[in-house]
């Protein structure tokens, strides 16, 4: 049992009691009363402040009693109220102090909930910005660069009970700021259905949807940006279906202007017929082997019916991606591997002799491959070294290879700072091979979320 | 008419599993904490499934896409709230398109609601490390926090299921009785914790320590979720040894050997504890997780 009169009421009443002081002063200068009303009533409140703390020392006394009992042993009858002359003692009370906090805060969570939501700012989307700059060497020129890569804000919230919608605005060492992605994303349509529309990065693979700052190494591979042409930047519309199935399975149906940020072959801005636009299709499955051990794999296909600057000709590109990942439950954010793989296989038709005065240009349609493997290992939360393979056929000429070695070195200074090291042992057709060097260094201000697509 | 009664009796035969109310609720729990107790509250009425197995750190939790396809189907999500399931929670959640679960929808049930939460934040600065807005989340080491977790599932699931509110309230208020004895044992057992400093590695210990009368000293990691620098930790053991700091929590899910090394150098115990229920085999259950936690601690206070 405990008493009913605690310290906190002691408390209140001595603020009380000042307080009344105070106001009783003020009172008193205001109207000019005379002194000896004045001390009589300090004398009377001097009197009072005696008898709370005497009562507060009581109250203290009775606490330490209380909290001094023996462990186990039986509980001892609460101490009768020791006699103040200040004021008659409530009777003691069983307050269950959780109960009653539990009451408060159920009396206040509505006030508290409205209070927040009539601040204006709670409707502003979650803003975050991301700075990523790389210092590079290269031996072919012998020359060193700072490369301000880019500065980019990244906007997102819900729009109605419907969707949400979400914007990357990027600016780069190129000048002007671009919009890198500016999507609506349905959040609850029936039949496990997301459609997405804008521009974004269509669900072509896996590391083409990663933005340049959150791939694993300085670089983004030589086949994603050859074949794909970079990020895969879309403006579109994508279906994705989660089939209801035990086993995870998603399937993307997509229409684009293009893919591929860096993808000359078609003009984004004009309008075109429907032959034109690139379909594309992807299947995505996870297999778990053990708890710790898992496996992602994809298949994708993205086909353009007609391409204006390949002679009117299709094009097809497909890919398979397969990630395996060993992540201890215990200690995932410790230890852990990742071995990312792609591989690519375009077709299309290449001119292969170009126009002259003795007639047009030839075009005939090659297949082209290549791919990209990495091993990346977490050593500790801040440590994690790798190595990426890259191995990328020309598209134009069968046989053509670049190949490319990088080690790098990623310390986390915390989740949201990173430097990188990196050197690329590059080896591309009719060229010396080359050596180059990269000191990244990233960090992320505001708000930073965990998305599904960049795991 | 043979024909007739084929087509009855497999009608008959498929009636028990489309009749209204044969499918138990389906639950999702983001830690087995919450699902031990939704068991309690839901009775037979439930089945829940568990997303961490209780010897992660909640805070890193993988995004598995099998996650996805449970809390695609799921009727309600159980989550600690305080945005303790920030790193992997919000994400599945959208890849599971399920609207029954999304934010502030009714399926999405915070057991966060009835918690006045300790350490909120008068500043937010990501200076002050991963910080969490609303307050410390780590309310599962705290037994009396948890009959308000119960509170809220039963609340949660009334939300949704209101003919079998009765059932629920009924449930979690036995079970919530069954956890007042044995919080009325705990804090007999671990008086002799009583003003003992401790420093953990991450600041999750808080509400246990304040329960049990501890008295939070530091962490070894320099802020929440940023690993030390050599200049923290000696900083550290010199004011553990000025303040004859005697406690060490090593939280399963961090490295043991910093917090061995500093254990070892100040001459305080190293406590090893899980941080939910299942973090070790003896932790079957919630009580069982608090039972381990409370006794392993006076064990290494007392040297018993």
């Amino acid at each position: 049992m405990r008493p009913r009169f605690s310290i906190r009421h002691g408390t209140a009443l001595l603020l009380a009691l000042l307080l009344a002081v105070a106001l009783g002063a003020t009172r008193t200068e205001a109207q000019g009363a005379g002194e000896e009303q004045v001390r009589t009533e300090l004398d009377l409140l001097k009197e009072q402040l005696r008898r709370v703390e005497q009562q507060l020392k009581q109250q203290e006394e009775l606490i330490r009693r209380l909290s001094g009992e023996k462990p186990g042993g039986p509980t001892p009858a609460p101490p009768a109220a020791p006699p103040s002359a200040a004021a008659p003692q409530p009777a003691p009370a069983v307050v269950d102090e959780e109960a009653l906090k539990l009451k408060i805060l159920e009396a206040l969570q509505p006030q508290l909930a409205a209070a927040n939501k009539t601040f204006p700012a709670q409707f502003n989307p979650a803003i975050g910005f991301i700075v990523d700059t790389v210092l590079s060497f290269t031996s072919r020129k012998d020359q060193a660069d700072f490369q301000f890569r880019s500065g980019e804000l990244g906007i997102s919230a819900n729009v109605d009970p419907f969707v949400r919608a979400y914007a990357i605005l990027n600016g780069t060492n190129a000048g002007g700021f671009d919009v890198e992605e500016a999507a609506i994303v349905t959040t609850s349509l029936p039949y496990n259905l997301t459609v997405k529309g804008g521009r974004f990065f269509a669900d072509f693979g896996r590391l083409s949807k990663f933005h340049d700052h959150d791939l694993p190494f300085v670089n983004r591979p030589g086949v994603l940006d050859t074949y794909i042409g970079g990020e895969s930047q879309s403006d579109g519309l994508e279906v994705s279906w989660l089939a209801p199935l035990d086993q995870y399975l998603t399937l993307t149906a997509g229409a684009y202007n293009k893919i591929g940020a860096s993808n000359t072959r078609v003009d984004n801005t004009v309008p075109r017929g429907l032959e034109e636009f690139t379909y594309l299709g992807r299947a995505s499955t996870f297999f778990s082997l053990t708890d710790a051990q898992s496996i992602d794999l994809g298949v994708t296909d993205a086909y353009t019916p007609r391409v204006r600057a390949n002679d009117g000709g299709s094009r097809n590109l497909a890919g398979i991606d397969l990630t395996y990942r060993y992540t201890p439950l215990a200690a995932a954010a410790y230890r852990g591997l990742v071995w990312g793989n792609e591989f690519l296989l375009n077709s299309e038709r290449q001119q292969t002799v170009g126009a002259s005065d003795i007639g047009p240009a030839l075009f005939r349609y090659r297949d082209a491959f290549g791919m990209y493997s990495y091993l990346e290992a977490r050593l500790t939360r801040r440590y994690y070294p790798g190595v990426l393979f890259e191995w990328v056929e020309d598209l134009a000429h069968t046989g053509r290879v670049t190949n490319a070695y990088s080690p790098y070195f990623t310390v986390w200074a915390s989740e949201f700072q990173r430097l990188r090291l990196q050197y690329t042992h590059l080896d591309a057709p009719r060229q010396r091979p080359e050596d180059q060097f990269f000191l990244q260094w990233t960090i992320i201000m505001g708000s930073h979320v965990h998305s599904f697509r960049d795991r | 008419m043979k024909r007739l009664f084929y087509v009855l009796v497999a009608l008959v035969a498929l009636l028990p599993t489309n009749a209204p109310g044969a499918r138990k609720i389906r639950v999702v729990a983001t830690i087995p904490d919450l699902a031990d107790m939704a068991r309690h509250v839901g009775g037979d009425l439930v089945e829940v499934t568990s997303v961490a197995t209780g010897v992660e750190d909640i805070h890193a939790v993988q995004m598995k896409p099998s996650f996805a396809v449970l809390l695609n189907r799921t009727d309600v999500v159980l989550l600690l709230g305080l945005e303790a399931e920030h790193a992997f929670l919000p994400a599945l959640l959208e890849a599971a398109r399920n609207p029954k679960i999304l934010r502030d929808a009714p399926g999405y049930i915070d057991c966060s609601v009835y918690v006045t939460p300790l350490e909120a934040p008068t500043r937010i600065d990501r200076a002050l490390g991963d910080q969490h807005p609303m307050g410390n989340p780590h309310i599962n080491l705290d037994p009396v926090l948890g009959k308000a977790m119960v509170r809220a599932i039963a609340d949660g699931l009334s939300r949704n299921f209101p003919d079998d509110a009765a059932t629920f309230h009924k449930n979690a208020a036995a079970y919530n009785a069954t956890l007042d004895e044995a919080i009325a044992r705990w804090r007999r057992e671990a008086a002799p914790l009583k003003g003992k400093k401790l420093v953990s590695y991450h600041p999750d210990m808080i509400y246990f320590a304040e329960r049990f009368g501890m008295e939070p000293f530091g962490t070894i990691e320099i802020r929440p979720g940023v690993d030390p620098t050599p200049g923290h930790i000696a900083e550290l053991k010199r004011r553990m040894l000025k303040e004859h700091v005697e406690v060490v929590v090593r939280e399963r899910h961090y490295p043991a050997g910093l917090a061995e090394t500093i254990a070892r150098e100040t001459g305080a115990k190293l406590v090893e504890l899980p941080a939910m229920t299942g973090g070790v085999p003896e932790a079957r259950d919630y009580i069982s997780f608090i039972d381990y936690n409370v006794r392993t601690m006076v064990k290494a206070v007392t040297g018993g």
